[in-house]
């Protein structure tokens, strides 16, 4: 090899060395934008009971006195619950004009073998946890979907990782109305720390949280070790249609 | 059942909790009732507590009707159940004195109601409070009618087999609307009573059988326990490994490929020069 051909070689190496770095410096995302505190806050009205949290301030309904001319015990018939009349207003699309995503929402309950959310098995569909709050109203309402898949390639949610504060995200529900949210914040949480119990909050402000897989990849289990965690707040003024 | 004489109860104690229908920190209990005995005009009745009669604690309550739940200091209480507008300074209980312990933590129905025969009686059933997994609902039946023993049946298979008064059966079963009957128990006939029953996601509930098949005043009662419910564990959302954050696999080519290149020119370099 000549004299010539080794330093062309030593420049071409020198080169790829920094364009490798660069790129990787540049392809990277930040972990987190926005404050995922104030979200994670404002979700953290207890939702189900814990069985150590002390009551602070116990309510006690003594027995009645005879000048309260009756007692505070509350009387209810026993008579069955009506069946729910109708068809609920459920999610059936969800917009991410920043990603170019416009992709249907099915409902999905909980996978039985697993006890994690059930996420239909293709890289189209986003599923909404239908136990949990309807997207808009109180609690956060949970929607998912594959980052990948090994049979399918590239998820609807391949690129969630990019979105960013302020992008906007359309709901739209099966009577034809539109919600639109906005971008608060976005984070990875490893899954054995994932904040189950704020992500799946049945009380507090409104968030619509959105949910894909991210973080380190193990080929061997064949799954990610974090999830991404897109959280949105309601816009109602730019709502389309009137909200239900 | 306006004539009912007075009935001398056994004590019933709320023995051998269930783990998880204890709040550890908490001193009190809560306490629903159920009136659960049929008579002319849905059997008003006045419930005192402790013989204090100044005033009734729970003022006519009727057949199928609920009172509570009520939350009060974990105790001994005395009840006594008369008939609606009776004096209790001067007459007998319909139904009592019923003492009643109530541990801390505890989640307890007191139910007045016939048993098998048709007599008056009272039961104390513990609620189980413990938290439901996610997905699921729970259902609790207590047979407390003048019945036989019952099947219950969900969408035409057997739930509970076997449920007899005044006994409870109970479960936790994925979240839906199920076609709920009630027959003989190894038959699938006659249908005594049969209701689409919508059971919601992390709620309990509870379906009391009341009245009389015989005198034909047999129903149910419903009381609903809400947010015992818990998060799924997790969302899996990928396989394929393409988004990771980790180095990326072509990159880390590139550049291993490069550090190869750059030793190798570099020490044939360096020899050359040396010579």
């Amino acid at each position: 090899m000549s004299r010539n051909t080794l330093k062309a070689l030593f420049v071409i190496s020198v080169v790829t060395l920094i364009t490798v770095t660069a790129s990787y410096l540049i392809g990277t995302e930040p972990a987190t934008v926005g404050d995922v505190g104030a979200i994670e806050d404002s979700l953290s009205e207890p939702s189900f009971p814990t069985a150590s949290a002390p009551d602070p301030q116990p309510t006690v309904v003594p027995p009645p006195d005879a000048e309260d001319g009756g007692p505070s015990v509350p009387v209810s018939t026993g008579l069955l619950p009506d069946l729910p009349a109708g068809d609920p207003v459920i999610p059936v699309g969800l917009k991410l004009g920043s990603l170019g995503v416009d992709a249907p929402v099915v409902p999905t309950g909980v996978n039985q073998r697993t006890g994690q959310m059930a996420v239909p098995n293709n890289v189209r569909d986003v599923a909404w946890y239908q136990f949990g709050s309807v997207p808009g109203e109180r609690g956060s309402a949970v929607l998912a979907a594959h980052v990948d898949l090994a049979s399918q390639g590239p998820g609807v949610f391949f690129n969630l990782r990019t979105v960013d504060e302020g992008d906007v995200v359309e709901v739209e529900f099966s009577n034809g109305t539109v919600r639109v949210f906005r971008v608060e914040a976005r984070t990875a949480y490893q899954k054995d720390e994932l904040p189950l119990d704020t992500i799946f909050a049945r009380e507090g402000s409104p968030v619509l949280t959105l949910i894909t897989c991210g973080g380190g990849f193990s080929e061997s289990s064949g799954s990610y070790d974090s999830n991404i965690v897109v959280y949105a707040v309601p816009i109602p003024d730019r709502d389309l249609g009137s909200a239900g | 059942m306006r004539t009912l004489g007075r009935i001398f109860l056994v004590a019933v104690m709320l023995l051998a909790l269930p783990a998880g229908a204890v709040l550890a920190q908490s001193t009190d209990g809560t306490v629903t009732v159920l009136h659960g005995i049929p008579g002319d005009g849905g059997f008003p009745v006045d419930i005192y507590v402790n013989g204090d009669y100044t005033a009734p604690f729970i003022p006519g309550l009727t057949f199928t009707e609920f009172a509570g739940p009520v939350t009060l200091p974990a105790a001994d209480y005395s009840i006594e159940i008369y008939a609606a507008g009776a004096d209790p300074a001067a007459t007998d209980p319909a139904l009592g004195p019923l003492p009643v312990t109530l541990p801390a933590g505890a989640n307890a129905t007191i139910e007045a109601h016939l048993d098998e025969a048709g007599a008056a009686t009272a039961s104390v059933f513990v609620n189980d409070i413990s938290e439901i997994a996610a997905g699921e609902t729970r259902l609790t039946v207590r047979h407390t009618a003048s019945a036989p023993t019952v099947d219950v049946l969900a969408n035409d298979g057997v739930l509970f087999s076997a449920l007899s008064n005044p006994n409870q059966a109970s479960g936790d079963v994925p979240a839906a609307t199920y076609t709920a009957k009630v027959v003989p128990t190894g038959e699938t006939e006659p249908v005594v009573f049969e209701a689409d029953l919508a059971l919601p996601e992390g709620t309990s509930t509870i379906v009391y059988a009341i009245g009389s098949l015989a005198d034909g005043n047999f129903t149910v009662a419903v009381q609903t326990i809400t947010g015992l419910g818990a998060a799924p564990g997790g969302v899996p959302t990928g396989t394929a490994g393409l988004a990771t954050d980790g180095f990326p696999i072509a990159l880390a080519i590139a550049g291993a490929l490069a550090l190869v290149g750059l030793a190798g020119s570099g020490v044939a370099l360096s020899r050359r020069s040396s010579n």
